[in-house]
């Protein structure tokens, strides 16, 4: 069902390294809860380098939400810092690695970027 | 200062905003209150004796996070009568403490009703600020058997304000009090903890783990006195000089800011009360005004700002990857998107700046490991330069905002919307270009180029940078030079046409180095010359513009951050005198502040107000105005880092006697710096 979320996931691992991280060391685990039902998602950082897995293990940092909030997060439709602030997302553990994380969600699919003068007429 | 009669202690982005004595009733004008996190955990705070409104006798704020207020009973008249005297003395440090002391003087016995009414409106600054105040969320209050508990809850968002007192009260929904019996010069006490709380659904604070420094008081006298030991000694036998030093050291202390994703370090915030948190700009050029002094904010600065570098195109915050961040909040308006400062991105200055500073703080420091950590960071902020700036495709940066309904219409540092004009008064359309945020281009390229030489091992890289910045150079020569008025313009339109007023921008071209040499005398002539200096400092905009206003925010006051850059800009170009003609004005200015620069006086002539008129501006301590005596005490002693020591090459104006300053950190070690006044700036004037 989580398509985004999958996706988001995934592509990570696929990637395994991604250089908005090569300054952050340890783990993150989400936890997005539903009802009595939760599901995890951990990722290992390591200078840049990602591990992705779905061990309910200890970590550095942990992040509550739901599955929802995280679907719109992994598809650019809602921000995590502004979302932390609403407390719809928890944090516990090292914030350090919450804001580093936050920069690699994608920005929003309608968003147009600098409007360049000579490209308006065409946009 | 600032506000008429407002006492105001602080400690990082909690602060308390009273009246004299020491009670709180904000008003949409009177926007008192306790604030922590960018929102108002007490909007009422009034002590009343036996129903009785108390009168200070009194204040004194004896260092910035505390306080103290002598108060008697009854109205001024009555002051002779009075039988009690109550003390209050409060101090910010994590929370809110106020100790209450009452003392009878009286020769027989009273038995006193003390009471304190508290509420909390738990308005977002920005409400504040624009006077908006009809909540979306609910607001509570719960009397407890020891503690009253205010809150305020919309959603998941929740934030409380717990009152509670060393000796029992009697807590109601609006307030607490005790009863009280006291003998013949008997005196009673109690101590009153309000804490705050930006409480998450598991319970959990926000700011969980990020402390500066103990908030115990002792903890925080003890940091301060570290803070001054820490720093150089400046002696002068200018009888001011020191004091203003002294001054600047104590406020720029209080407006450290540890935001939450960097573990406590911290940061210079812009400004009191309204902008106790990160400004991309006014973080920056404050580091580079106080880098002789407490280099150790640049480290943090450039750190914290790079690990929020912009890393997608989000339009409703005006992000794209590799902008630096303008602004950053935490309260309700930017947690449910109502302002996009989450953070907000909107400034086109920070980027250039960010590179700017990580070079002059090695060629301080000789901290090359931090040249090394943010290089992926710098080459992003100069690609943001190249291919996302550039919206006219001219080779300049442009801003123009996309979030036309919160976005800010002018993204350089005179930000109000009338700004930037023509010489005949009206107002360009959009993109927007303004000039001394090209000359910051010009000096990031010219900089990254020596780091990508000397740090970066990419010497291709480096002759890219420097092409780029020559022919930037050229390019701007060209186009922004107003002929008939040998001056650069302050903008060009997006059809290139000039808005052709004289400005203070372009006293910041001489500090960048944009400037044609041939053309740097004629530039400096402008700075002291009559339609821009007032016998004060330097004018934002030149009397006889049509927009000139002396008391006009960005249209002919004077800010003492923009004319430090001027007088180091002066003083690059080889013109001393000038600058110390800035710098002496400046200073001179200080001494009728208490040593505290406002952030803006007015632009009127010198001899014709004998003293300088405040900007009527609710924002004072201000970072980039507690900075300006740093940098012009660089300037005139001609502080330079050259090839590993610390050169020094002092110009100094001839009242200013001798200047001493010791211990200045660096890649030396810690070295002094002597000077002594010789020049005549009467002379200079014929």
């Amino acid at each position: 069902m989580a398509d985004a979320t999958t996706r988001f996931f995934e592509s990570l691992d696929r990637r395994g390294y991604e250089p908005l991280l090569n300054k952050a060391a340890g783990t993150l685990r989400f936890d997005l809860h539903e009802g009595p039902q939760t599901t995890h998602w951990l990722l290992r950082v390591d200078r840049g380098n990602v591990e992705v897995s779905q061990e309910d293990r200890e970590a550095d940092t942990v992040i509550g939400t739901t599955p929802a909030l995280f679907e719109e997060l992994a598809a650019g439709r809602e921000n995590g810092l502004a979302a932390l602030l609403r407390g719809d997302m928890t944090v516990t553990g090292d914030a350090r690695l919450v804001v580093q994380i936050e920069r690699i969600f994608p920005g929003s699919p309608d968003a147009q970027g600098p409007r360049r003068l000579h490209q308006r007429e065409v946009r | 200062m600032g506000q008429s009669n407002t006492i105001r202690i602080l400690d990082g982005n909690t602060f308390v905003v009273s009246e004299e004595t020491g009670d709180i009733e904000a008003t949409p004008s009177e926007p008192t209150g306790l604030f922590s996190l960018d929102m108002r955990f007490l909007s009422r705070w009034v002590l009343t004796i036996n129903g009785e409104r108390l009168n200070a006798l009194s204040y004194d704020d004896l260092q910035y996070y505390e306080a103290r207020f002598f108060l008697v009973p009854g109205m001024a008249t009555h002051y002779v009568d009075a039988k009690l005297s109550i003390i209050r003395e409060r101090a910010v440090g994590g929370s809110f403490r106020e100790q209450l002391t009452i003392l009878n003087h009286d020769e027989k016995a009273v038995d006193l009703e003390v009471r304190m009414d508290a509420g909390a409106d738990f308005a977002d600054l920005f409400q504040v600020k624009d006077e908006i105040l009809n909540k979306k969320g609910e607001l509570y209050a719960e009397a407890e058997s020891d503690r009253l508990r205010l809150g305020y809850r919309r959603g998941n968002f929740r934030r409380e304000t717990v009152i509670s007192s060393s000796r029992p009260a009697r807590y109601d929904r609006n307030g607490f009090a005790y009863s009280v019996h006291l003998e013949p010069n008997e005196q009673w006490d109690a101590e009153i903890d309000v804490q705050t709380f930006a409480v998450g659904p598991g319970g959990r604070d926000l700011r969980l783990g990020v402390t500066v420094h103990g908030h115990e008081r002792l903890a925080l006298q003890h940091d301060l006195e570290e803070w001054i030991a820490k720093a150089p000694k400046v002696n002068s036998e200018h009888d001011k000089l020191a004091a203003i030093y002294r001054r600047s050291l104590i406020d720029l202390a209080a407006l450290r800011f540890a935001p939450l994703s960097l573990g406590g370090q911290t940061l210079p915030a812009a400004g009191l009360p309204w902008f106790m948190t990160m400004f991309g700009r006014d973080s920056i050029l404050t580091c580079l005004q106080v880098l002789p002094f407490a280099p150790e904010l640049s480290k943090t600065t450039l750190r914290i700002l790079a690990s929020l570098q912009g890393s997608r195109f989000d339009d409703f915050r005006d992000e794209d990857p590799g902008r630096i961040l303008h602004e950053m909040r935490y309260g309700e308006t930017a947690a449910f998107e109502e302002q996009p400062h989450s953070p907000y991105y909107g400034s086109v200055d920070a980027t250039p700046l960010f590179v700017v500073l990580l070079d002059e703080y090695e060629r301080w420091s000789g901290d090359v490991a931090l040249v090394k950590e943010l290089e992926r960071e710098c080459r992003a902020a100069l690609k943001w330069i190249d291919d996302y700036a550039d919206l006219a495709g001219n080779g300049y940066i442009w801003y123009e905002r996309r979030n036309t309904e919160t976005g800010l219409e002018n993204q350089c540092w005179k930000d109000s919307w009338d700004s930037i004009s023509y010489a005949d008064g009206s107002l360009p359309p959009f993109p927007r270009a303004t000039c001394e945020v090209q000359g910051y281009a010009y000096d990031a390229k010219v900089r990254a180029a020596r780091m990508a030489r000397e740090f970066w091992d990419d010497p291709a890289f480096a002759d890219r940078l420097e092409r780029e910045a020559a022919a930037l150079k050229e390019r701007f020569n060209r186009d922004w030079w107003v002929a008939d008025g040998e001056y650069y313009a302050l903008a060009l339109d997006p059809d290139g046409r000039q808005c052709d007023v004289l400005s203070s921008n372009i006293g910041h071209l001489l500090w960048s180095g944009i400037v044609d040499h041939d053309r740097a005398e004629k530039i400096a002539r402008h700075m002291v010359g009559p339609r821009l200096f007032t016998g004060w400092g330097v004018r934002t905009l030149a009397e006889g513009e049509v927009r000139y206003n002396p008391i006009g925010y960005h249209n002919g006051t004077i800010w003492p951050f923009d004319n430090s850059f001027i007088a180091w800009g002066l003083r690059r170009y080889g013109f001393a005198d000038e600058a110390a003609t800035i710098a002496s004005g400046i200073l001179d200015a200080a001494t009728y502040f208490d040593g505290r620069l406002p952030e803006a006086f007015g632009g009127y002539p010198r001899e014709q107000t004998k003293f300088p008129v405040e900007y009527p501006t609710a924002c004072s301590p201000q970072a980039w105005s507690t900075g300006a005596p740093l940098l012009l005490l660089r300037t005139m002693l001609g502080l330079e880092p050259h090839e590993g020591h610390l050169a020094v090459e002092p110009v100094l104006p001839v009242g200013m006697g001798r200047i001493e300053v010791l211990d200045i950190p660096g890649r030396w070690g810690r070295v002094d710096a002597f000077a002594r006044g010789r020049l005549d700036l009467d002379k200079l004037a014929d």
